[in-house]
């Protein structure tokens, strides 16, 4: 096992465009690293730069304290699984399985052998003489696992590896990969524009925009403590809602369109550096699951036209309208949600509708003005100008 | 619903009665010539051009076979079969040993133009290099080079460098027309190979070589198929360069000794027809044993 450090990474293209600008991330020994970003972020020329794949434009990168800039990819002692796996179509299971060990001249029976445990670990024992194009895209995704696993390298690379097997697979393959990866504690760093992958798989989770690094924390604290505007709305699903609002000269409350939200002492003592936005603009976030239908009027309430009403069963997503003006959110279109298809298709920041996820038995009709209430502590704040979060000192 | 509710028996099984798979069978059988002229009335018109088409390309095939079976007066009066054409043929080239040698040269040419393709059609594709495109143009536009146009002083450079007569003159003329085609063939199937393939090989601890060798061309059975007919057909059926390079009886491919024979002052037309047979059997062979291959390579590139 080892370490992976990401010293000041940048990658310029010849045309001139910079897909990572000066990436600086550690991944630590036996720790399960999420890249997580909207598509074109960077996060796959990342992973390709560590795996030799790519070259490096300035910065380094190491492998259990080596650096490995100029070592090509068969010396770095990683394996990687690729998005569409990249099996060898003329080989059978086992075949491409023990490949990277016949490579290595290891005896034929020990190559058998590791060939045969990680095809039982991966429940592929009855498919080893069968070639890849006669396996379901499951068991394909569970052989280029079983390619790497075979190998035992210091560090596994995995670029989307769930992004081609439909939704029900990829929750069920979700929960293998977090496991095998679990238990061989190899150090792993996962790729994916899945926020929900993200957030389950992940020990840490490196949120990346442009190829600038947002924030990398472990996934609760990005969903409770975002940095920026960005982390706040990409993670978490459906997306934070986000409002332009003016802070009132008192500070107790903040306006939104022609309402006015209620700040409780609660955020004060979270975020003390709100204090200092009195009179100014800020951008208030609320998630969706913050939001119920009201059932008195304690507490901060908006109050909103319904517009749409989702029944997803154990809830309901309730769209409705405000006159407050909705932020600005970068790459906000293209927020990775693909576990509520419903939310992706009238996404909040883009229909300029908010989103409410309410209880299912909740009462409510469309085209009616319904009162919503707001968890007190659990708004989000953020400076105007630069979008970074409001907490405890000037950011 | 009421409408979706099953009833014992009823269930989705029932599609699987005898009368459901006869059915099936029904869809599933070609669609006579009559019935689909019934359905689409213009597709007689279709037929009857393929038909021509077919009448056109198999006529000299019916022409050869047929009238190598006959005696020259046969032949003249256009009736009776006889065998003694093959007699004649035998007794006047050396058919044995010109098939031998055209075997020989279109196996070198297109063992050198495989081995070649192969290797400039992968890099083309997948290495990257400075003046890369402007190199893969060269060798396209060398395509269009006509062969009458540099055939002389091929033949001097080869006459200086002491090969002609020898085997290997043709072998290195033909590779050197057919690498351009071929390259071009090699290199759009190797762009159709996803990268990810490549790189996987590199991560698994292949070099550049290994990759090629071990995952590339094994994966390239369709494309070196098709390489293979094309040339084969080309070499195999060239008279100007063997007949150039190789001046001497021994050496002559078939297609020299069947030139040969035709050039004479008294031609045999049913030898002649005998001799052309013998030397398309090979062709037809090599085409069948590749045909599976053949079209998958030919459409190579049309999609992804």
């Amino acid at each position: 096992m080892a370490t992976v450090e990401i010293d000041e990474v940048t990658k310029v293209y010849p045309n001139g465009v910079e897909a990572v600008q000066g990436l600086t991330l550690q991944v630590r020994d036996g720790e399960l690293m999420v890249l997580v970003g909207p598509s074109g972020c960077g996060k796959t020329t990342v992973l390709r730069m560590v795996a030799g794949l790519e070259e490096i434009s300035s910065g380094e990168v190491l492998i259990g304290g080596r650096v490995v800039n100029d070592v090509s990819p068969k010396a770095r002692d990683i394996a990687m699984v690729f998005q569409n796996y990249a099996l060898y179509p003329h080989m059978t299971v086992a075949a491409n399985i023990g490949f990277g060990l016949k490579l290595r001249n290891l005896p034929k029976s020990e190559v058998e052998a590791k060939v045969l445990a990680a095809a039982r670990m991966l429940g592929l024992s009855q498919w080893l003489d069968r070639k890849p194009g006669q396996l379901s895209g499951g068991q394909r995704q569970r052989v280029a696992m079983g390619r790497a696993i075979v190998r035992e390298p210091k560090v596994f690379l995995m670029d989307e590896p769930l992004s081609n097997l439909d939704a029900k697979l990829r929750v069920q393959m979700r929960a293998e990969v977090s496991h095998i990866q679990r238990r061989l504690g190899v150090t792993t760093l996962y790729v994916t524009h899945d926020q929900t992958e993200a957030m389950t798989m992940g020990d840490r989770v490196a949120v990346l925009l442009e190829g600038v690094l947002q924030q990398c924390a472990p996934p609760q604290l990005l969903y409770d403590r975002p940095d920026n505007v960005f982390v706040a709305a990409f993670i978490g699903s459906p997306a934070m809602n986000m409002y332009e609002g003016l802070m009132d000269p008192d500070g107790t409350s903040v306006s939104l369109g022609s309402q006015r939200l209620q700040i409780s002492d609660d955020v004060f003592h979270a975020r003390p550096a709100l204090a200092m936005y009195r009179g100014k603009k800020v951008v208030v976030g609320i998630r969706p699951e913050h939001i119920s239908a009201a059932v008195s009027s304690d507490g901060p309430v908006l109050q909103g036209d319904v517009e749409l009403v989702e029944a997803l069963g154990s809830e309901l997503l309730v769209h409705f309208s405000l006159d407050a003006a909705l932020a600005h959110v970068p790459g906000a279109a293209v927020n990775g949600q693909t576990e509520q298809p419903a939310a992706d298709d009238v996404d909040a920041t883009t229909s300029g509708w908010s989103v409410a996820r309410v209880d299912a038995s909740t009462k409510i009709r469309v085209h009616e003005r319904a009162t919503f209430a707001l968890r007190p502590s659990l708004q989000h704040f953020f400076d105007a100008d630069t979008g970074a979060a409001i907490w405890d000192g000037p950011p | 619903m009421g409408d979706g509710t099953m009833t014992p028996g009823s269930s989705g099984l029932a599609a699987v009665s005898p009368a459901g798979s006869a059915i099936r069978r029904q869809a599933r059988r070609r669609p006579t010539l009559a019935r689909r002229i019934r359905r689409d009335p213009g597709a007689i018109g279709m037929f009857l051009a393929l038909l021509v088409i077919s009448i056109v390309m198999l006529y000299p095939f019916a022409f050869m076979i047929i009238n190598s079976l006959r005696t020259e007066s046969q032949y003249l009066n256009g009736s009776g079969f006889s065998t003694s054409s093959w007699g004649a043929l035998f007794s006047s080239l050396p058919v044995g040993a010109e098939l031998l040698n055209s075997t020989l040269i279109c196996a070198g040419a297109i063992a050198i133009i495989l081995i070649g393709s192969s290797a400039a059609g992968f890099a083309f594709a997948k290495l990257r290099y400075r003046r890369q495109n402007v190199v893969f143009l060269g060798i396209i536009g060398s395509m269009m080079i006509p062969v009458q146009s540099i055939i002389i002083p091929e033949y001097v450079n080869l006459a200086n460098a002491g090969l002609v007569n020898n085997y290997l003159s043709p072998i290195l003329v033909y590779s050197a027309l057919g690498m351009p085609f071929a390259t071009f063939l090699m290199t759009v199937f190797f762009r159709g190979l996803p990268d990810e393939l490549i790189e996987a090989a590199l991560c698994d601890g292949m070099g550049y070589f290994g990759v090629f060798w071990r995952v590339a061309v094994r994966m390239a059975g369709p494309a070196l198929a098709t390489v293979t007919v094309l040339q084969f057909i080309q070499i195999w059926d060239d008279l100007l360069v063997a007949l150039l390079l190789l001046q001497e009886p021994a050496n002559r491919t078939i297609t020299v000794g069947l030139g040969v024979l035709s050039s004479g002052r008294a031609v045999s037309i049913p030898a002649l027809m005998a001799g052309s047979l013998i030397s398309a059997i090979p062709a037809i062979i090599v085409y069948l044993f590749f045909q599976r291959y053949l079209v998958s390579g030919l459409t190579m590139g049309v999609s992804r």
